[in-house]
């Protein structure tokens, strides 16, 4: 009886890995197309009949797409504006968190129904008419705007705060305010070192956002301060403004290798912190 | 009197800590939305000189206009056709991963990267992976002979290439199943075994219900998020676009999504109002899809406590 139930098991197992590798194969294969194609030159791009593999790997297109447009200048303009972004949005959705999860105030449920609500709100709807007002009163082209952005949070990372905040026992902040501490202090001093894995966490969400973000910097920069995002959305062309597949596939890997660095190096703690604190409660 | 000395206080606490977002949501969301409401009331264009007060004129035009009908039946389409699979990948994905597998956070981590890779970047590898000449898709599909010729699926299949593109970075809803399913006791699932209930049962009888709430908080905030796609029309363009046209020429009527109409209107051709207009439409619609899928998820997800008649 026992051999069979563990025969079972053992199959399931098998059968288990087999979808999940199945499963794998499959959504890596737009990204073996991706460094494939980076790869290729011209002629083997639109060979007949189709060649999956370049004969000889063209890393000239990898020179091609960092000199071709300037790469770095347009690289630090994407740094810039995510860490202008990322540090408010931080600092404020831990704010607000705090305020929800510890204040108990008569008006807290429905000020976060509000945050919640803001959620439901297409963000077009709200930049657009920003977009228009903005160049209204003269402010094109000003990165500054990105630190004012950041600091209206995001209602995710509030969420995500408030649910850290909540899973800190009272004590903790009670005995320090017996001692004589402030609340601001108690804030900084007690509190906030004790959710480092919500601030990574919200520091990788909020920096992948800005990071991402077409829509706010192509209606608010223009030509040399755009990031990445609006540079490589055309795409790279060549004098006669047909488009090179290769080169821009390799400006892609660049453009979002910083995304996948952050990512594999804080991804075990990220994972686990979004299961272990975000999710649940 | 010393009671109202310390509520007070913690008022002041309260508000102090949420001045930053108060801040922002003042400037960045109810005067941006408020002073587009009033915009589209009006004929504003880029360059026009005497604004005049419409009332709900763009609105009638935008009702009367089958192309911008035909634009929120597509769009809402697409909306529930990603969200549904994308739920339905990540929780074949959650199932997987549930138990003890062998090699689980890799499993998990690369099904979970797509998620993290910037749209425009998901944009252009998609338009590259499905192109009918240059596209990986077709070359895989070629060699195990599952396709007679290679076949235009950006200009063939246009809802379905950005559809795919959602299953591909479906793993939000992945982290979010496996945050559900570990939630649930390993008892439930002990006790069942021993009872004689086969795998299936198991899903449907304890793993299910006690997963419909995050399944249904998926549902909706996934509705919400693909109501708004709209770069994803640009990019999977399946006309040969050249470097600037990109944003200029408009896409095929199946992935000219409502978002995208918005986007074109306002910065493509300048009708700033009518723009405006549409993306409050979109707003109300989204709303209403919002509120009515929470209406009709109280009655389908499984809660612990009976509600009060």
């Amino acid at each position: 009886m026992a051999i069979v139930q563990s025969k079972r098991k053992t199959l399931a197992t098998v059968f288990k890995i087999t979808i999940l590798i199945l499963l794998v194969l499959i959504f890596f294969l737009p990204l073996v197309s991706m460094v494939v194609t980076s790869l290729k030159t011209r002629e083997e791009l639109f060979a007949v009949p189709p060649i999956v593999f370049p004969r000889v790997a063209q890393w000239a297109n990898y020179v091609s797409a960092w000199t071709m447009v300037r790469f770095g200048k347009f690289l630090l303009n994407s740094v810039i504006l995510s860490v202008f972004y990322t540090l408010p949005c931080i600092m404020s959705s831990c704010f607000a968190g705090y305020a929800f999860s510890r204040f108990r105030v008569r008006e807290s449920r429905g000020v976060f129904l509000v945050v919640l609500a803001t959620m439901m709100v297409p963000y077009m709807v709200t930049v657009v008419p920003l977009y228009l007002l903005i160049t209204k009163i003269g402010l094109t082209d000003k990165r500054w705007l990105w630190l004012l952005f950041g600091m209206q949070g995001a209602p995710f990372l509030i969420f995500l705060f408030r649910q850290y905040f909540s899973t800190i026992p009272l004590s903790f902040e009670e005995s320090a305010r017996l001692d004589g501490a402030n609340r601001f202090q108690v804030f900084f001093f007690i509190m906030f070192p004790l959710v480092q894995t919500g601030v990574i966490i919200a520091g990788i969400f909020a920096f992948q956002w800005s990071w991402a973000d077409f829509l706010q910097p192509t209606l608010f920069l223009t030509g040399e301060k755009v990031p990445l995002a609006v540079k490589l959305a055309r795409g790279y062309v060549d004098q006669k403004e047909s488009l090179l597949y290769n080169v821009g596939m390799a400006g892609l890997l660049y453009y979002t290798l910083p995304i996948i660095v952050l990512f594999f190096t804080l991804q075990r703690r990220f994972i686990s912190g979004l299961l272990a604190g975000g999710l649940k409660g | 009197m010393r009671r109202n000395r310390r509520e007070v206080e913690r008022r002041t606490s309260f508000y102090l800590f949420l001045a930053p977002w108060i801040l922002g949501f003042l400037l960045f969301q109810v005067l941006p939305i408020g002073w587009g409401f009033w915009t589209s009331l009006t004929n504003r264009m880029a360059f026009s000189t005497n604004l005049k007060f419409i009332g709900l004129a763009n609105y009638v035009k935008l009702l009367q206009d089958p192309e911008i009908l035909y634009s929120f039946r597509t769009t809402f389409v697409y909306a529930l056709l990603h969200t549904c699979l994308a739920i339905v990948t990540g929780l074949i994905g959650a199932l997987l991963l549930e138990r003890e597998v062998p090699g689980r956070g890799v499993f998990r981590t690369i099904l979970y990267f797509p998620y993290m890779i910037p749209i425009i970047a998901v944009g252009w590898i998609f338009r590259i992976f499905l192109d009918r000449d240059t596209g990986f898709f077709n070359v895989v599909l070629l060699k195990l002979h599952l396709i007679p010729s290679a076949v235009a699926w950006l200009a063939e299949y246009p809802l379905g290439s950005i559809v795919s593109l959602a299953i591909w970075q479906s793993g939000w809803s992945l982290i979010i199943f496996l945050g559900g399913l570990s939630t649930i006791p390993n008892e439930l699932y002990e006790v069942s075994t021993i009872d004689g209930a086969n795998y299936f049962r198991r899903f449907r009888h304890i793993a299910l219900p006690l997963l419909s709430p995050f399944i249904f908080f998926q549902f909706v905030s996934s509705m919400i998020y693909a109501m708004q796609t709209f770069i994803q029309s640009f990019i999977l363009n399946p006309r040969p676009l050249r470097g600037e046209m990109l944003f200029v020429s408009p896409p095929p009527r199946e992935t000219f999504f409502v978002m995208a109409r918005g986007f074109f209107e306002v910065t493509g051709k300048n009708r700033f109002a009518y723009g405006l207009s549409l993306l409050w439409m979109l707003f109300v619609v989204v709303m209403l899809i919002t509120i009515i899928f929470i209406r009709l998820g109280g009655f389908l997800v499984y809660t612990e406590v009976e509600e009060k008649r």
